[in-house]
């Protein structure tokens, strides 16, 4: 199944980057181009040949590991990948653990005091995380942090290995604003999840027995409630590692999705496939991944 | 009981995680001490700036990005170029002068050395200029060098370029950023490309490059005016949003950031910031195609120019910060002309729909106005235009398209009416022949006509500048009662500045001139 897709992929994402108006060629010159010189870098980065030609050529370095070169900067397309995608992946697992600081303690309040206050607080934080688009917090976050506390993210991305406070200082914000807006589905599913584990006859055998209500709700109600929450998790983990663009460009962060989109927009084909393609193949892997771990969590389930 | 724990958790993870916070912005403070006092030297200088745009490249025959010349401006040197009045002065040239109507011979520095420490001479400028005029480079300024026949060495430190006619433009197309001399064997041991290298003899030495992330430059310790740059360290930061911008500066993160209009105003009050402006060397426009049936007719495009209220467009787009202005910017000084006084410019609305009916429509038309989203300010000034062009009957759309497919409209002119933004040059000839004669390169307009193509073709042969002027004069005033671009107005430009930094004046041609800037 993951190679038919992966090929699907290659061909659309190759066939739509030349229907659509404009090249390279022409953003590079702008109003500079003549028709000689527009003529001649087209020549160099081989898009005068057919376009069944540049395929091939393209697919079959990809399939030797070669992704081909950056047409506006000559950089080695994987490698730049791999780097940006180590940003993308920090920023993701960052706002995921936030959404679950504030998630699933929230959540769990909420469905042990059911049609409480604090439910009913919970469940319109939830309902405005869900629907707060997380451009428009990052803005708001900005400017407010800026005009009231003179507070601006540091400047300048540094690797977590490389200075380990200042990166998690870079990414606090950016990952506090993906966290957040993750959280709203999160705390729902938590809460809704703990109502209907709660409701279920062992957790009356359980409390019958005389069990402590902690142990009742962590050892037993949590631990059962998980496996939708830990699917809802999974699946937006996925969907935060392709859908960082918007935040990356506010907070200025050098990750996979600033490549995409820088590449999209000067038209250098060879970044925007490869980074399309690898894309692809990450979301397929996570949904292995999660299809592998509900047959973990509920061995009911089994593939063939 | 129970009740009490939960709470409590929760308490717990919300301390936690305010704690979390507010130690990020006390490790922060702490971050920044840090870094002013690194190194051995307590005055260490560093200027961070921010971009709003990733640089596309450092190759300066290349990349014509204004994200990229900003950068590779710093690291290389031409043979001229312009001081703060426009005047022309040496820069990689000492001297220079001309034996005759087709050829200039240069003087050049002696001891000035590559940041490879290895010294430039004239046979690097040959290098340089062939390399410019390969048709394998294809150099988007190639065209600003096509009618140089040959390049003689005739010494270490003396070049001869040989012009195949006299060339008025030859010296100010010098002073173009991309026109600059590079190393020979950087290009060879980097396969012919110095997109990710930038080896040249200018204030700043390359140091890196992290994409989307910042490009670092080092001072130049063997520049050759001596005591010049005053910075160690020069950081380019990517930033593309104008908030984080805004909020970076505002808090010192960085210390110089251009700026829109209308965040400038918001940061007029800041006590650590300067916000200095200057007339910008561009103008905004509308293109029409002239092949169009209905903009053929010279009639309409005169009705629509009459339809026009700039300064409108000045104060609604620009706050008020823009000059009207003709296909000459007001920032080229003696070059343009006087619009105002135009009578095309007299946003006359009842000579407008006279103009139309005898056009053939008294009713007006429907008429698309395509324009970039990308650029806020351009998007503005279509709806405006929609709004004032409705008095006159004409029913404007507004198609707004993403930045590539904008420019391939350009170029093909799939668009009747375009809106977009004209950088003068620094030559009135840039200005004109190559926008609108009927050979131009940029003249994607399909507009023709003879008198403006002669007048065009006679300036840039004429060495004698008042002879020029008068021509140029004549030229304009052609275009401007043929409107086939209808002119708008040149912007001014921003930048904020953080008190720190010193000795910084932007000017049209330059506005990041940081060679003498020192932070305190």
């Amino acid at each position: 199944m993951l190679i038919p897709v992966l090929f699907g992929v290659s061909i659309v994402i190759f066939i739509a980057l030349r229907v659509i108006p404009g090249d390279v060629a022409a953003t590079i010159l702008g109003t500079d181009a003549t028709p000689e010189t527009l003529a001649q870098l087209r020549k160099n980065f081989g898009l005068d040949l057919p376009i069944y030609e540049q395929y091939l050529q393209w697919i079959g370095g990809v399939l030797t590991g070669d992704f081909g070169e950056s047409m506006r900067t000559g950089k080695e397309v994987l490698p730049d990948i791999l780097d940006r995608f180590a940003i993308t992946f920090e920023l993701t697992i960052l706002a995921a653990i936030i959404s679950w600081i504030i998630a699933i303690p929230m959540g769990i309040l909420a469905g042990i005091k059911r049609n409480s206050k604090t439910d009913f607080s919970v469940r319109v934080i939830s309902l405005l995380g869900v629907s707060v688009p997380n451009f428009a917090l990052a803005t708001v976050l900005i400017l407010v942090l800026s005009l009231s506390f003179s507070y601006s993210p540091p400047v300048g991305y540094v690797g977590f290995w490389e200075d380990p406070i200042r990166n998690l200082q870079i990414l606090f914000l950016p990952a506090l604003v993906m966290g957040t807006s993750m959280a709203g589905a999160v705390m729902r599913m938590t809460r809704s999840s703990i109502l209907e584990i709660l409701r279920q006859d062992f957790i009356r055998t359980i409390r019958a027995k005389g069990a402590k209500e902690k142990i009742v709700i962590f050892d037993h109600a949590l631990k059962n409630a998980m496996i939708p929450i830990l699917t809802i998790i999974g699946l937006q983990v996925g969907v935060l590692l392709g859908g960082t663009v918007i935040i990356e460009q506010i907070f200025s962060l050098p990750g996979l999705g600033q490549l995409v989109l820088t590449g999209i927009n000067q038209r250098d084909f060879t970044v925007v496939q490869g980074a399309v393609l690898f894309i692809a193949f990450v979301f397929v892997l996570i949904n292995l991944l999660v299809d592998l771990l509900y047959s973990y969590l509920d061995p009911r389930i089994t593939y063939k | 009981m129970m009740k009490k724990e939960y709470l409590l958790t929760f308490i717990l993870f919300a301390v936690v995680a305010i704690m979390v916070a507010c130690s990020n912005e006390a490790a922060e403070n702490e971050g920044t001490d840090e870094n002013t006092s690194d190194g051995e030297n307590q005055a260490e200088q560093v200027l961070k700036i921010a971009n709003d745009q990733e640089p596309a490249g450092l190759d300066p025959h290349k990349t014509p990005a204004h994200s990229s010349v900003r950068i590779y401006s710093q690291v290389y040197s031409g043979l001229v170029q312009l001081d703060e009045k426009m005047n022309l002065e040496g820069d990689l040239a000492e001297s220079w002068e001309q034996p005759d109507d087709q050829s200039y011979v240069f003087k050049l520095r002696e001891g000035v050395t590559f940041h490879n420490d290895r010294e430039m001479t004239a046979e690097d400028v040959k290098y340089s200029f062939e390399r410019i005029l390969d048709e394998e480079t294809a150099s988007h300024i190639a065209s600003y060098f096509a009618n140089v026949e040959s390049i003689e060495v005739l010494g270490d430190y003396e070049i001869q370029f040989n012009l195949t006619a006299p060339d008025a433009t030859f010296l100010s197309n010098l002073t173009n950023a991309s026109a600059v001399v590079v190393a020979q064997e950087v290009v060879e041991e980097n396969g012919g490309d110095l997109q990710q290298v930038a080896v040249g003899t200018g204030p700043f030495k390359f140091q890196e490059w992290v994409p989307d992330n910042q490009v670092v430059l080092v001072k130049n310790e063997n520049y050759y005016e001596e005591g010049l740059p005053k910075l160690d360290e020069v950081i380019y930061f990517t930033m593309k949003d104008e908030a984080a911008r805004m909020s970076a500066i505002r808090t010192g993160e960085v210390d110089l950031t251009s700026l829109t209009a209308k965040s400038a105003s918001l940061l007029e009050n800041e006590e650590n910031l300067d916000i200095k402006n200057y007339q910008s060397l561009e103008y905004s426009y509308v293109g029409f195609n002239v092949n169009s049936e209905l903009l053929s007719d010279v009639k309409v495009r005169q009705a629509l120019s009459l339809a026009t209220n700039r300064e409108a467009v000045a104060d609604i787009v620009w706050n008020g910060d823009a000059v009207v202005s003709g296909p000459v910017a007001p920032s080229m000084g003696d070059w343009a002309i006087d619009v105002t006084a135009h009578e095309l410019y007299a946003n006359d609305i009842e000579k407008a729909k006279q103009l139309l009916e005898e056009a053939g429509y008294p009713d007006g038309f429907e008429i698309t106005i395509t324009t970039a989203s990308t650029y806020p300010d351009m998007v503005n000034t279509a709806q405006v235009l929609q709004q004032q062009w409705a008095e006159i009957g004409v029913d404007a759309e507004i198609s707004q398209i993403e930045w590539g497919a904008y420019i391939d409209t350009w170029s093909n002119t799939s668009a009747d009416v375009l809106i977009g933004r004209n950088g003068s040059g620094t030559d009135p000839d840039r200005a004109l022949q190559y926008f609108f004669h009927t050979d131009g390169s940029a003249n994607v307009w399909g507009f023709s006509d003879e008198e403006f193509d002669q007048l065009t073709e006679t300036g840039e042969t004429t060495l004698e500048q008042a002879d020029r002027k008068e021509i140029y004069t004549e030229a304009q005033e052609v275009l401007l009662n043929l409107s086939p671009n209808l002119f708008l107005v040149s912007p001014m430009s921003y930048v904020a500045a953080s008190k720190s930094v010193e000795g910084f004046t932007p000017y049209p041609h330059n506005g990041e001139d940081i060679l003498e800037v020192t932070k305190q």
